[in-house]
């Protein structure tokens, strides 16, 4: 839980850019779209991670 | 020193979102519901001082215990609604965030009915 975190999906979101705009130059639009779904869910495993960390530890502070 | 730290956190998540926006707007959520959750577990530490000592002063003025659980148990329904409602207001979701209102306030409602009745109870009791 640290703010490493939030630099790795930068890193992601601008990877996927460059990415998708080097495979449309390619003319691979298909691939194209493919990084950029995987972009995505990569990057949604790690934000439901931390999410259902703060959760439960939600949840054991309350006693909910 | 905690605060420094809070908006330390919240300045890079602002920089990282404003980079993001030109050139994935869809990353931007990502990184709001991420500093969110990573400022609300900072805080959580300073909660649970203040939860011990709500504790303790219940115990010596012998309230019922079973009401101090449940009003902290509304608390943190309302704590993690209103992280959600925020994030969805954010993105420009607001029949989202008012259907995430409208939800906890009936669950908060249906918790409270044990208080209620037994307030009213008290009352019938006061009353000749």
């Amino acid at each position: 839980m640290d703010i490493s975190l939030l630099f790795r999906i930068a890193a992601i979101g601008i990877l996927v850019a460059v990415l998708y705009q080097v495979l449309v130059r390619a003319g691979r639009e298909d691939q194209a779209m493919m990084t950029t779904l995987a972009g995505l869910i990569i990057v949604l495993a790690m934000v439901i991670k931390e999410i259902s960390e703060l959760f439960t530890t939600v949840r054991t502070v309350f006693g909910l | 020193m905690e605060v420094i730290k809070i908006i330390g956190v919240a300045f890079i998540a602002l920089i990282i979102v404003i980079i993001l926006k030109q050139y994935k707007p869809e990353y931007t959520i990502y990184v709001s519901i991420l500093v969110g959750a990573l400022i609300l577990l900072m805080v959580l530490d300073e909660l649970t001082g203040i939860i011990n000592l709500l504790q303790n002063i219940a115990n010596k003025t012998n309230i019922n215990s079973k009401f101090l659980g449940l009003l902290l148990k509304i608390t943190g329904i309302a704590f993690l609604s209103e992280f959600a409602i925020s994030i969805c207001q954010d993105a420009g979701e607001g029949a989202i965030a008012s259907k995430i209102e409208i939800g906890s306030k009936i669950i908060v409602i249906a918790m409270s009915i044990p208080i209620i009745s037994s307030l009213l109870e008290i009352i019938i009791k006061i009353l000749p």
